[in-house]
């Protein structure tokens, strides 16, 4: 399995430090974000694959959050995640470009199933814009 | 004129100029490749949730809201994928979809987030104010007592209602909405104990809230004109009064939480507990089990003035274990009749006849007779003059309300009635007529037990298992029978996986025997010495209305018990799912051949996916013709093959080296998991060809068509006359499409499971009506058996297995190849049943030798 890093943004204490302890054991690097804010501070470093992001959280909502991660950092994948299972937030979160959802509770395989697949995809556009990037400067005259 | 000039040049120069280089081809093939199994994932996933709302529906389970919402949320994000997927691949073709989808999914989630209606009105409303039109906002419990309190003389303690308006205020004043949705959300209702660590902290948020101070007031100033009404210092019960119970004729016995005594210094802390009673952890199991949502429920609060009783009881307007019986019930006890419903004390039980003059029927007093020394000087009235009063009224009072009433009530020291509470009586759903017809008890039978009260008629079995406190009821396996001292409320959650009830006391006026005949499971009271001749563990037949306990399983008996009643029939959380799958399964777009088969003709979701699937498909499979794609065209597979197949690579399905500049492929070459299982199938037995038979006629179609002379690769026949196989490594998609007859294999085989799937579709072939259902039949009858889930419909079918390990789906891989290789020779003789049979038995066998080598292997 390839390494990749995963930011789990969510402002529930207990879940986050459990989910970034148990995904770090399943060789992922992973890290917490309490809020938006935070989670946008984080990955201006430019380092996250993907992003695991609450869609309830006080002050900037997982929504906003989402839609500022894909305005800034297009390539990054973002797996929202819903407590309170509602089909405005699903939806709304894959028009925005959300890679998928996932409902709390979850369990540990699916979760990293789901971030998994989230990477192969991010991976895979890496690759296209690579390719047509080297062929832009083929065809470039010398 | 100059629009044309400019299409055609522009296709001349597609043609020449700008035609794409391999890498780039192989680069969006891929990526098409990508989203089509994303989509199929989709599919999957969205088919998997319908199916699963659907069996909610119509297997009678339990379901909550919170399941309607995920499952729905579930499918439209899953086609919402599907259709995204599809707009890739199909370079933004078929977008009216996503119209379609809008407006299904609008009318999808206006019905998830109805609001309930949310009633109004005052906080505060004196009973004597009260009426039964006013459930909507002091709660079904309040409104009836305010409306017994109308009718002329006829008495009720005096008191006022808490409104839900003022509840609401409360909890929103609070804040404690989101936070209870919150940690409902999270409920997992097969685990007990988390049920009531949850319960508990609700509760405690609740209880633990500061009362507005205008509500306080409030509710002050009503128990100060309560106090001029009756006297100063009056004690007072508070009871919770529910709105939305009355709905679909649930009962909520005993779910909540009622405080007696209180005094004014308690008023607000009891009000916030009664409140809190919502959440007790046997009313969220309740309120699943019944099929309501938690936010359809508000609590109203009753506060009377305490009775100070004598004697207290329950009478029934009629018989509750059999409404045809011509008595009414009366359960009486000496005391409060908080008691009686509890379950915890013997009563007296008398039957008086309906008609005029009433009669004591029979009387069964198993209460001690001798009243203790204290007791002796209040004046005991006599029990048969009180039973006929008390008739009188129960009589009333089903006239007034228009059904059968279950009734509460108290005599004072004064010897006057007062009635606490009317309500519907409910009903056993098995009315144990066989019992009452025949002899009550065969003198013959040495049952282990006897029992004297039938609570809940039936007959269940089952391993016993005693509970006696909150460990116990942790530890209560599914389907137990639940052995206890007394009916108490207490116990209601574990009537959901219990197969019966026995109790060593109570009567069937106590709330569990209400819940237990409202949940139709059987049970027992009154069942001396229950916990000492039973041991845990020791399986005994309970039969509650012959009222005894047998030792083991007793077929003969338990071949009188009836099914369980649908308990979610006609709740709100059914009717909401019902509503919803309106816009979700139907399935409109039969026939991709119908001028219909059009994006805006989908009225469901299942519509849609039924579109996107087809759509993507087509898309892929014509990706090879439309775009010159020479070198990952089809390429015909040579070597030692019977027929003509053809093999496209999708993207590594090809073993690394293969030289992809051929017009052939060996089957060496291939290393695509799924196809070679089903190679493995085809080529397992020597194909003998079409029956001689039919060598002419139909048959010679086929043969022809299977048997294309034109060998040649550089001179593409049509897509849809070919066999062929679309592969990736884990990957296969193979068609067969010969004339008449078109089959596809599916399978997609990895090492997540939960991708993992084998479909398989059959449909149409060159034969009558009657030949094609004979084929149909007898292939859905070979697939069943190997563990296929087959939907047949006309003369299509399809058949899936999903989320197996590998080794299983590679073997049903092999059974699919060799059936659509053999089964055509079926069409031929398909209309001899001699003939069929025979086939079935050679197919059955074939198949067996097919997986024998490789069970070995694993």
């Amino acid at each position: 399995m390839t390494l990749f890093n995963v930011l789990i943004v969510d402002d529930e204490q207990e879940f986050r430090e459990v989910t970034v302890k148990r995904l770090n054991k399943r060789d992922l690097h992973c890290e917490g974000a309490e809020s938006g804010e935070k989670a946008l501070e984080r990955i201006s470093k430019g380092d996250i694959d993907v992003v695991l992001l609450d869609v309830k959280m006080p002050g900037m909502g997982g929504i906003e959050t989402l839609r500022e991660i894909k305005c800034r950092m297009p390539l990054i994948e973002v797996v929202m995640l819903t407590g309170h299972a509602s089909v405005e937030s699903g939806i709304d979160g894959m028009k925005m470009g959300a890679f998928d959802y996932l409902m709390k509770p979850m369990e540990l395989d699916p979760l990293l199933e789901k971030l998994q697949e989230a990477y192969a995809k991010k991976k895979n556009q890496q690759d296209k814009i690579e390719m047509a990037q080297i062929k832009r400067d083929m065809a470039r005259p010398s | 004129m100059k629009a044309i000039i400019d299409r055609i040049k522009k296709y001349l120069l597609r043609g020449a100029g700008s035609r794409p280089s391999t890498v780039e081809l192989q680069a969006d093939f891929q990526a098409r490749y990508r989203e089509f199994r994303s989509l199929l994932t989709a599919n999957n996933n969205a088919l998997e949730a319908m199916a699963e709302m659907e069996q909610a529906l119509h297997a009678g389970q339990t379901f909550s809201a919170a399941f309607v919402r995920s499952r729905s949320t579930a499918v439209m994000v899953n086609v919402y994928k599907m259709i995204q997927s599809l707009l890739e691949i199909s370079g933004g073709r078929y977008h009216k979809l996503k119209k379609s989808f809008e407006k299904i999914s609008a009318r999808v989630g206006e019905i998830l987030e109805q609001e309930t209606a949310v009633s109004s009105g005052p906080w505060i409303i004196p009973l004597h104010k009260i009426n039964k039109n006013m459930a909507d906002q002091v709660g079904e419990k309040m409104a009836n007592l305010g409306e017994v309190a109308g009718i002329e003389g006829i008495s009720t303690p005096k008191g006022f209602a808490i409104s839900a308006a003022a509840s609401r205020h409360f909890l929103v004043a609070n804040n404690l909405n989101a936070e209870i949705n919150r940690l409902l959300q999270m409920l997992n209702p097969e685990n007990l104990a988390a049920v009531y660590e949850i319960s508990a902290e609700i509760q405690k948020l609740i209880s633990n809230a500061a009362l507005p101070a205008d509500l306080e007031t409030k509710i002050n100033d009503a128990y100060s004109e309560l106090e001029r009404e009756t006297r100063p210092g009056v004690k007072v019960a508070m009871r919770s009064s529910a709105l939305g119970e009355d709905l679909a004729g649930a009962t909520f016995a005993g779910q909540y939480h009622t405080e007696l005594n209180v005094d004014r210094e308690f008023l607000g802390q009891t009000y916030k507990e009664v409140v809190a009673g919502k959440y007790t952890s046997r009313a969220i199991l309740y309120r699943l089990k019944k099929g309501y949502r938690h936010e359809d429920i508000e609590m109203g609060v009753g506060c009377l003035s305490m009775v100070d009783a004598i004697i207290s009881g329950i009478v029934y307007s009629r018989d509750p274990g059999n409404p045809g019986n011509p008595w009414a019930n009366i359960n009486v006890l000496r005391g409060a009749a908080q008691k009686v419903v509890m379950g915890t004390a013997p009563t007296d039980l008398f039957l008086v006849s309906r008609q005029e003059p009433h009669q004591i029927i029979k009387q069964e007093l198993h209460q001690e007779q001798k009243p203790s020394e204290a007791e002796t000087d209040t004046p005991f009235p006599p029990a048969a003059d009180l039973a006929i009063d008390l008739t009188k009224i129960a009589l009333i009072l089903e006239k007034h309300f228009g059904a059968p009433q279950d009734i509460e009530w108290s005599i004072d020291g004064d010897g006057k009635i007062h009635i606490l509470q009317s309500r519907p009586v409910v009903f056993s759903s098995d009315t144990g007529e066989n019992a009452d017809s025949g002899e009550l008890e065969n003198p013959e039978e040495q049952p282990l037990l006897r029992g004297q009260v039938t609570a809940s008629h039936g007959v269940g079995f089952g391993p016993a298992h005693l509970v006696a406190n909150a460990v116990d009821m942790l530890q209560f396996p599914r389907q137990a029978v639940l052995v206890v001292a007394h009916p108490l409320p207490e116990w209601s959650p574990l009537l959901n996986r219990a197969a019966a009830l026995i109790a060593e006391t109570g009567s069937e006026a106590g709330h569990l025997a209400t819940v237990s005949r409202e949940f139709g499971v059987p049970a027992l009271f009154g069942v001396q010495d229950a916990l000492k001749k039973i041991n845990n563990g020791d399986v005994v037949t309970v039969d509650a209305t012959y009222r005894m306990v047998h030792a083991g399983r007793r077929e003969d008996l338990l071949a009188r018990s009836k099914p369980p009643p649908d308990l979610m029939a006609g709740s709100p959380v059914q009717a909401m799912l019902r509503e919803i799958l309106q816009y979700i399964t139907p399935l409109n777009l039969t026939d991709p051949s119908s001028p219909y088969f059009k994006s805006t003709y989908c009225e469901t979701l299942h519509d849609i996916t039924r579109f996107c699937h087809e759509k993507s498909v087509e898309e892929m499979f014509s990706f090879g013709e439309k775009y010159h794609f020479n070198q990952r065209a089809a390429k015909r597979l040579v070597g030692e093959v019977p027929l003509e197949w053809w093999v496209i690579d999708l993207a590594d399905g090809f073993q690394e080296g293969t030289d992809v500049t051929g017009k052939t492929v060996r089957v060496e070459n291939i290393v695509s998991t799924p196809m070679l299982a089903i190679w493995d199938g085809i080529t397992a037995f020597p194909w003998q060809g079409p029956p001689s038979v039919s060598f002419r006629g139909m048959g010679s179609i086929l043969f022809q068509s299977t048997m294309q002379p034109g060998f040649d690769p550089a001179l593409p026949s049509p897509m849809s006359s070919k066999n062929y196989f679309l592969i990736s490594k884990n990957f296969c998609n193979f068609s067969v499409r010969l004339g008449y007859h078109f089959a596809m294999v599916e399978s997609y085989l990895s090492d997540l499971l939960t991708e993992n799937y084998v479909s398989f579709s059959f449909k149409g072939g060159a034969a009558d009506a009657r030949r094609k259902a004979a084929r149909i039949q007898l292939l859905s009858q070979i697939l069943s058996r190997y563990d296929f889930r087959v939907e047949q419909k006309g003369d299509s079918m399809t058949a899936r297995i999903e989320k197996r390990p590998v080794a299983f789906l590679k073997d049903r891989l092999k059974i699919l190849g060799y059936l659509t290789l053999h089964a055509r020779q079926v069409d031929m003789v398909m209309g001899k049943q001699r003939s069929i049979t025979r086939y079935r038995n050679k197919f059955f066998s074939d198949i067996e030798m097919l997986l024998k080598p490789t069970t070995a292997e694993v």
